[in-house]
């Protein structure tokens, strides 16, 4: 403790200030049905995210219709980005996304289609979360792949940067190890990042 | 002016440290459970609320941020980690919160208070004690007031909320020599504020 530390003055100053407000139940009652609210109910972009359906193979058609157009694209243009400026595999592109839902990939500032992969056998559950889906475990399951060693989800994200992570099992937050981690501004803690835009 | 009474509470002490939530609160209410939100909320609203009224320009804003602090932890808590300690989470969202809402929150004249006119409402020794404790809990909060934000919260963080240098450097990513003379630069204002005629 400092020679300042043992100021009368400071010390009555401190001790004012650490008075605490009455607990007021009214306000604790609004804080939390505001907060259950934003929890449950759709994000702004909710209405982006695509759940899968069910484990068909309607879903995989589109995958891998995804993947093979991507991959032509992306041959064609002569363009291949590293992880760092592409963590998660993007493999949508015009013909995934009309059957997806009809997104006009041709103009700016409309929602594009990216495939995230996780790599995780013994997990029961993954599903991401990140700030495009209200960080809501509930809202993206992802789906296992037929061998059994992954899961999958393709989400219509908005361009930018994005922060996200895979929920492992309901309860394990876990990175993308394929993606460049970031610390969250906002709340401090680290998260995968992910850049959306065309190439 | 000097204090009248003379405190036996040490400066630098965790403050009620009663109310602490244990890690089964918190892994339920990372599930989504809202029982365990509430009491995760009744037990640190005071607390939250007592700084973001120090924290803020506007300190009608208090009830607003700390709503919107517990909303933004109450969505990412399926990715608060166990190891960071829940406590400094909090506060790290709400002071980025109260940070946020500073800067878009224009100075009322009525903060650029001079010297005289603080000085002039100085409570005076031969006041009846409340409203001594009144004019002095004002002047308390006025300089403090007037306290640049960045010293404001390091100040609040240490003395007023308990938290240790380490900590704090984990929550801002400041180093602890900047955090220390940040707290006494802030020390020295208020000390210089409060007791002028001991200059």
């Amino acid at each position: 403790m400092t020679n300042s530390d043992n100021d009368p003055v400071l010390r009555r100053a401190i001790d004012d200030l650490r008075r605490l407000p009455p607990l007021d139940p009214e306000a604790v009652r609004r804080v939390v049905s505001a907060a259950a609210i934003a929890r449950v109910s759709p994000a702004e972009d909710d209405d982006m995210i695509v759940a899968p359906p069910s484990r068909s193979l309607t879903v995989w058609a589109v995958v891998g219709i995804a993947a093979a157009a991507a991959f032509v694209g992306f041959a064609l243009r002569g363009v291949w980005t590293s992880h760092a400026s592409a963590p998660a595999r993007v493999v949508a592109s015009a013909p995934a996304a009309a059957k997806l839902r009809p997104i006009d990939m041709g103009s700016d500032g409309l929602p594009v289609p990216q495939q995230f992969v996780f790599e995780n056998a013994r997990a029961h559950r993954v599903s991401i979360v990140g700030d495009f889906n209200g960080w809501n475990a509930a809202k993206t399951p992802m789906l296992h792949t037929p061998d059994g060693t992954s899961w999958s989800v393709i989400v219509p994200m908005l361009p930018g940067r994005h922060i996200y992570g895979f929920m492992v099992d309901d309860s394990i937050f876990t990175l993308d190890p394929r993606a460049q981690k970031s610390r969250d501004a906002d709340l401090g803690t680290e998260g995968s990042v992910v850049i959306v835009g065309r190439p | 002016m000097y204090p009248r009474q003379h405190l036996t509470t040490p400066l630098l002490q965790r403050p009620d440290p009663a109310v602490s939530i244990d890690s089964t609160t918190i892994s339920r209410a990372k599930l989504g459970d809202i029982d365990a939100f509430t009491a995760i909320v009744e037990a640190y609203h005071q607390r939250c609320l007592r700084f973001a009224r120090s924290m803020l320009r506007n300190p009608d804003d208090a009830e607003d941020m700390v709503q919107e602090a517990f909303v933004r932890l109450y969505r990412a808590l399926p990715r608060y980690e166990e190891r960071y300690r829940f406590e400094s989470w909090l506060f790290q969202i709400l002071g980025n919160c109260c940070r946020t809402a500073n800067t878009t929150f224009r100075r009322v004249e009525a903060r650029a208070v001079d010297d005289e006119s603080i000085v002039e409402r100085m409570p005076s020794a031969d006041m009846p004690g409340r409203q001594f404790d009144e004019e002095w809990s004002t002047a308390v909060r006025t300089a403090l007031a007037e306290v640049p934000d960045y010293n404001r919260e390091i100040f609040l963080l240490h003395y007023i909320e308990g938290f240790s240098y380490d900590e704090i450097e984990r929550m801002t990513g400041v180093r602890q020599s900047a955090l220390k003379m940040r707290v006494k630069r802030a020390s020295d204002y208020l000390r210089r504020r409060l007791a002028p005629d001991r200059q």
